[in-house]
């Protein structure tokens, strides 16, 4: 079979963070806590503006007026010689840059990207937050966020007045473009050929263009940010500033915000979509890639923090068990007892993560010596001499043990539905394998630098407990959003399927995207922009300040289906959403302070500890998200007359409280919430 | 009713503080096996096992406590599994029909079967249910019952307060699940420091066998507050479930010795050699020092004993 070239944009799914400031980092192209060859810094960082890959310091979180910096989404684009189906890992591919020459004698002249961010968040289904994604089975479907707006689900009139759409845009990389995703920019799209075509009637869709008044308690929502290339021809993706508004009631009042996830009434700038690259060549012939998709979310408050199931984690299960990716490992409905997995690469992540925990989370002694211990693991130990011998502190996936707390791990809180957090099937059987001694400690099927990227990306997100979750939630699980015949078509793997869209029908009036995709109703025709974010709560600020710490009995409607006592409190996503830190200007001479809760200061005392580490009055959190400091390691932290321990992972850039301030003391673990109030009895 | 002997000397108690220390952590691997020996971890067995393990580690801490308030850092022997010897327990006087309840038992590490938790409910069995009163006699050195062994102690710790020295090598690790208790630590010298070691002493009879025959249960100020699925219950009462709710869960099945593989041996000796660390890490512990693999080396056992169980083999501590 002759080879044929394709080209596939990575990281295939991306994420831009929000950020008050107008400059910007870049995504980080490591994997968060792994160790990196050459350096003491673990992997996750961000990558410092116009550089291939330096890491941030400390002093490139926030600007020169103490904003807070974006994260902007770096796409790469690489080119795959096939002469076959593809598999995974590939291994190979080459990133192809503006001039460069391929193999085959064809220069590339311009990389045209295409992306498209809608936000659908207001006009889409609720998150239940005990059900998860079980709410849209048996063709059922959750009640609709704002009821009010009458109609069905894809009503125009509901979805004129609540659903935001920037609509497309397209930068040429040559001509060194860049446009932003407001209402003031004409929307345009690569053509099949890459020229860039104008839609002045796409129906770009703002809250401000459909409501006479907003309340903007930290400034409009009138952009869901920006997409430019740097000299290379790399695409950019800028999120927005992140801000919420909300409408007001018929007396003249903001609507208020009533709970953490489907406020009524309000808007939030996160979005999601489409990323597509056609490759134009000094011939006049064109070619175009396998696109990617990006998420426009919340910052990376602890980018070196690794989930002990991040979404890689989910993903990768799902294409394991679902899509094929490796027969070798997983086919026939069952993994193959034959699998050898790797130590650094399948084993050890799970390892790492462990031990990180104790930076964002207020564990006890006796977890942070086990954690150690566990993260001391290495290839050269025999499993059966380690503390982690028959992964006896493991929570086994495959046993019903989700209502089972310490000293089974991880001692967090599981997704709908569940007391606690357990790993993967394929997290389980590959620890499995190794505890069985059958491991290698060798990779010998690496990465190649694209699937690499791939990993990355996805690995630096929140899994596991999808209650949504930060960046993604559980559509990530639904094999029905990628290309499903990712070997036969080159594609590669996890990449979300592009609904098709054609926007020569594109009118004023009328919305041009519907209420999208939704799980388990069997869609497999790709997802629209907006399909991923819209699962997400509105808006994000209070989901993110509300998931602190909580009782099991959150998950599990309102009863405690745990084998301890109803009050006991757990961290809910302590990788990626902080709750204890300690605070890098209170260490001295690398000897630890007490820690402070990440959200601190005037606004935060709590009356009940389940309320800890949040801003009481959830409005604050909308206005003050950006003054949350930053988990950074000790080698990238630049404070004046200090040096830091690479073992340290500390809390840098916060703007609640100074060194010095009284805040709230944290507990120690085991603590509990206040005892449900009693009747008073007449 | 009055004691036989009410002049006991410091050597001796300190002598039965060693045999507290010796007592609670002879229970610590017997329980752990018959743990670790069921298979499903979300059987109410294994849960109240668990428990009841986590509340055994808690009591080795407060008789290891009271022996350093009272100048004795104790020392930790491997303990011996034979026959139906408990060390420091003697059934023999206790009311033959309640015994008999709870016959035949053995002594030997296994999994969970009748003959252990017999063994188990006997050991936590409450003190007015043994038959015999209170022996408060410096030459008695096997008890009825737990409860009768501790109010042996208490009578003599009593009598020697004035020994008593607060602040002396505490350890305060295991009592974070506690929160309506106080400190469970003896700071104070004299009367004060006397007050909070027959607090633990009460900790240790009230947790282990309840507040007597009319089944009142754990007091609230000793009641688990994180993690324990029945906090209100007694050991005995724990174990009770389990002997009175048949079937047991199904446990690891373990082989005859002589078809132990030499991995199977391994793991014997691994699980030797962790013990050993352990053994060594406790009295490091209450000996004053910090040793930073401790709680490592606790786990470690914990894992090495289901890693037995899992590969068919019954564990060995020594």
């Amino acid at each position: 079979m002759p080879k044929k070239t394709v080209f596939r944009v990575h990281p295939s799914i991306n994420f831009a963070r929000f950020g008050t400031s107008d400059e910007y980092y870049l995504s980080p192209e490591t994997s968060a806590g792994l160790p990196q060859p050459g350096t003491s810094t673990t992997g996750g960082l961000p990558i410092r503006a116009g550089t291939e890959s330096e890491l941030i310091t400390s002093t490139d979180l926030r600007d020169a007026e103490g904003r807070l910096k974006k994260q902007a989404a770096r796409f790469r684009v690489y080119a795959y010689e096939l002469d076959g189906p593809a598999t995974y890992p590939g291994g190979g591919g080459s990133e192809i840059t503006l001039g460069d020459r391929l193999p085959d004698g064809r220069v590339v002249t311009d990389l045209v990207w295409t992306v498209h961010l809608a936000n659908k968040k207001a006009a889409a289904y609720i998150v239940v937050n005990n059900e998860g994604v079980n709410a849209y089975a048996h063709g059922a479907v959750p009640q609709r966020r704002n009821p009010e707006e009458h109609g069905d689900i894809d009503a125009p009139s509901r979805l004129n007045k609540l659903m935001i759409d920037a609509g497309p845009r397209a930068i040429s990389a040559k001509g060194a473009q860049r446009a932003k995703f407001d209402g003031c920019t004409v929307p345009s799209a690569a053509d099949g050929n890459g020229e860039v075509c104008q839609y002045p009637k796409y129906p770009v869709r703002f809250p401000a263009d459909v409501n006479d008044e907003l309340f903007e308690p930290a400034g409009p929502l009138d952009s869901l940010g920006e997409m430019l290339s740097d000299d290379q021809g790399r695409l950019l993706v800028l999120a927005s500033a992140g801000n919420a508004v909300a409408q007001y009631d018929e007396y003249g009042v903001p609507i208020q915000l009533t709970g953490d996830l489907n406020n009524v009434g309000w808007y939030d700038a996160a979005a999601d979509g489409p990323v597509s690259l056609t490759l134009k060549f000094e011939d006049g012939s064109s070619q175009t890639a396998f696109g990617a998709w990006v998420v426009c979310a919340d910052p990376a408050y602890a980018p070196q923090i690794r989930n002990v199931v991040s979404v890689w984690d989910d993903v990768y299960d799902t294409w394991v068990r679902e899509l094929g990716l490796r027969p070798e490992l997983f086919a026939d409905g069952a993994f193959k007892q034959d699998y050898t997995p790797c130590f650094s690469t399948d084993i050890k992540p799970v390892f790492v993560a462990s031990t990180l925990q104790r930076w964002t989370a207020n564990l006890p002694e006796f977890a942070l010596r086990a954690h150690a211990a566990v993260d001391a693991i290495n290839e050269k130990d025999h499993p059966n001499e380690t503390i982690m011998a028959g992964l006896t502190f493991l929570r086994n996936p495959n046993a019903g043990e989700t209502n089972l707390g310490a000293p089974l791990m991880p001692l967090s809180l599981g997704e709908a539905g569940t007391s606690f957090l357990t790993v993967t099937l394929t997290q389980y059987f590959l620890l499995e394998q190794w505890s069985k001694n059958r491991y290698a400690t060798e990779d010998f099927n690496p990465l190649g630098p694209g699937e690499l990227l791939d990993m990355a990306a996805l690995s630096n997100c929140l899994g596991g407990r999808y209650v949504p979750g930060i960046e993604v939630s559980y559509p990530v699980r639904c094999k029905d959003i990628y290309i499903r015949d990712w070997a036969a078509s080159g594609a590669g793997p996890f990449r979300v399927k592009h609904k098709a869209l054609d926007y020569t029908q594109a009118a004023q009036d009328a919305p041009f995207l519907k209420s999208g995709w939704i799980p388990l109703h069997g869609m497999t025709d790709g997802l629209e922009p907006g399909d991923l974010s819209k699962f997400m709560a509105i808006p994000w600020q209070t989901d993110y300040n509300s998931c602190s710490i909580h009782q099991t009995l959150i998950n599990t409607n309102g009863v405690n289906e745990s084998n301890g006592a109803a009050t006991t409190l757990y961290w809910s996503w302590p990788s990626q959403r902080p709750d204890a830190v300690y605070v890098a200007e209170e260490v001295f001479k690398n000897v630890l302070p007490k820690q402070r809760w990440s959200i601190r200061g005037p606004g935060t005392y709590a009356v009940n500890p389940a309320s800890a580490a949040t801003f009481q009055d959830p409005l604050d959190s909308v206005k003050q998200w950006d003054r949350i400091g930053i988990i950074v390691q000790g080698t990238n932290i630049d404070l004046p007359d200090k040096e830091f321990s690479a073992e340290l992972y500390l809390e840098v850039a916060s703007q609640l409280t100074a060194p010095g301030d009284a805040s709230d003391p944290v507990a120690s673990w085991p603590f509990n919430a206040n005892a449900p109030k009693r009747r008073a009895r007449h | 009713m009055e004691p036989v002997n009410d002049k006991w000397d410091i050597e001796h108690l300190r002598e039965h503080l060693q045999y507290a220390v010796d007592l609670e952590f002879w229970t610590l691997p017997f329980y752990l096996s018959a743990m670790y020996s069921i298979q499903d971890r979300t059987s109410k067995p294994y849960q109240l096992i668990r428990t009841v393990v986590n509340q055994e580690m808690l009591h080795l801490q407060c008789a290891a406590n009271v022996a350093n308030a009272y100048g004795l850092s104790p020392s930790f022997a491997a303990p011996t599994y034979e026959g139906t010897t408990v060390p420091h327990l003697d059934f023999s006087g206790d009311d033959p029909q309640e015994v008999k309840e709870f016959s035949p038992y053995t002594a030997e590490i296994g999994p969970l079967d009748d003959e252990h938790v017999n063994a188990m409910c006997l050991i936590e069995i409450p003190e007015d249910l043994t038959g015999e009163p209170p022996a408060l006699d410096q030459d008695v050195t096997a008890y009825g019952s737990i409860g009768q062994f501790y109010q042996a102690v208490e009578f003599g710790a009593a009598q020697l307060r004035g020994q008593l020295r607060g602040g002396v090598r505490q350890v305060g690790h295991f009592g974070a699940a506690y929160r309506n208790a106080p400190s469970l630590v003896v700071t104070e010298s004299g009367q004060a420091g006397f007050d909070q070691a027959r607090l633990l002493l009460d900790l240790i009879t009230d947790q282990g066998e309840g507040i007597g025959r009319d089944n009142r249960g754990v007091l609230p100020v000793f009641q688990n507050t994180a993690d324990d699925i029945s906090p209100a219950e007694d050991h005995f009462d724990k174990f009770r479930q389990i002997k009175y709710n048949p079937p047991l869960p199904e446990v690891f099945t373990a082989k005859p010795a002589k078809q132990y593989t030499p991995e199977d041996l391994a793991l014997q000796a691994n699980l030797v050699e962790r013990f050993t660390a352990l053994r060594a890490a406790l009295t490091a512990l209450f000996a004053g020092q910090s040793p930073a693999e401790f709680f490592p080396i606790m786990a470690g056992v914990g894992a090495a004993i289901r890693n037995c169980w899992a590969h068919g083999v019954t564990p060995k501590f020594s």
